[in-house]
């Protein structure tokens, strides 16, 4: 195998109406096999959420990471991802979420901490382009001035690597405090938490909405990489319906690790 | 019983456990940490049941490491890093 580039690829865009959180899940599961398959051209995937949510990784234990009582209180669905990595607490709007769908070609021969770095170089060009100083902080971060921005998490399977990130946008630090069990070493990692009512490096760092913010990522990553616009197939979005059913909406899958 | 560690230039490794009769039981590994494949979390688990309350870092961590296949890739967790885990679950040290 040989190394490739990301212009030797035809990069896709996805980005449609909110969906739920175990679809989600399922959709990164489905879309990852595709590519791996050689079904699907690799493809950029912008998140956008019907719910609230807790996304808990792989190996986090669903009693030492989550309030229970507290997620119930306020409405908001638990799900366990299929990559490694720390939980992120979800509103609508609140976050910006993307997957990359990649042939593995393109990582070949780069140490993991290489990878995660790679995988979201655009991402820092973007956020330069807005006005924010980023830098990667490995193992997985985007940091910046104004504190933590995303974490990464990856996985790979078959010939493909999913590289998936979460921004935050504006969270509701209180509200994420009640439901997420972090412990005082973690607080300094996710920003000024302990200080501010509000985790908000994007929103306060750049002064634009987070449909803007969007706009620029994806117009930075079709600069760069290429990218053509596209949706979910019918079998894809068929398959991804059926795992968040009988796998990802499981009290098995969620309490693997208890 | 509960363990943490935040590994040097990793992440969080955390070990739940019991004692049955001065052996590891229902042992369960988790953190933010990156396994794969993920059938491995599993096999560190059966790894570490049944050893002694005794047995020390280099004991377990070499327990951890005779299950993982060649395929196993760790990133920002080690054997050594869980073995150290066990041992604060052990000593109900306060959590890292």
């Amino acid at each position: 195998m040989m190394r490739t580039d990301w212009r030797d690829h035809d990069w896709q865009l996805i980005h449609t109406a909110p969906q739920s959180p175990t679809l989600h899940m399922a959709l990164d599961d489905v879309l990852t096999h595709e590519v791996g398959a050689g079904r699907r051209a690799p493809t950029l995937r912008i998140w956008e959420w019907a719910a609230p949510a807790v996304v808990i990784g792989r190996f986090q234990s669903l009693r030492n990471e989550v309030d229970g009582e507290a997620a119930r209180r306020h409405g908001i669905e638990v799900v366990r991802r299929v990559s490694g990595g720390g939980a992120m607490f979800i509103e609508p709007g609140n976050t910006i979420t993307y997957s990359i769908y990649a042939p593995q070609s393109l990582v070949k021969g780069l140490s993991f901490q290489e990878a995660y770095a790679f995988f979201d170089a655009w991402v820092l060009e973007a956020l330069g382009e807005l006005g924010i100083k980023a830098w990667y902080q490995p193992l997985n971060d985007i940091t910046s001035e104004g504190g933590k921005i995303a974490g990464a998490a990856q996985v790979h399977r078959g010939g493909a690597v999913l590289h998936h990130v979460t921004m935050a946008y504006d969270i509701d630090a209180a509200k994420m405090l009640d439901v997420l069990r972090i412990g005082r070493e973690k607080l300094s990692d996710k920003g000024t938490v302990s200080a501010a009512k509000r985790v908000d490096p994007l929103r306060s760092q750049t002064g634009l909405p987070r449909e803007a913010v969007i706009e620029r990522m994806v117009a930075t990553f079709r600069r760069l990489h290429g990218l053509s616009d596209d949706g979910l197939r019918a079998d894809e979005l068929g398959q991804a319906e059926a795992l968040a059913q009988t796998k990802f909406g499981s009290p098995a899958w969620l309490g693997d690790v208890a | 019983m509960h363990g943490e560690y935040k590994m040097p230039g990793g992440k969080l490794v955390v070990i739940d456990l019991e004692l049955r009769d001065g052996d590891l039981a229902a042992v369960q590994l988790s953190g933010d940490f990156f396994l794969e494949p993920d059938s491995a979390l599993h096999a560190i688990n059966r790894a570490l049941e049944g050893r002694s309350e005794h047995a020390d870092e280099a004991a377990l961590a070499a327990a951890v490491r005779d299950v993982l296949g060649a395929d196993v890739m760790m990133y920002g967790i080690s054997p050594e890093a869980i073995a150290v885990a066990v041992r604060r679950a052990l000593h109900k040290e306060p959590a890292a």
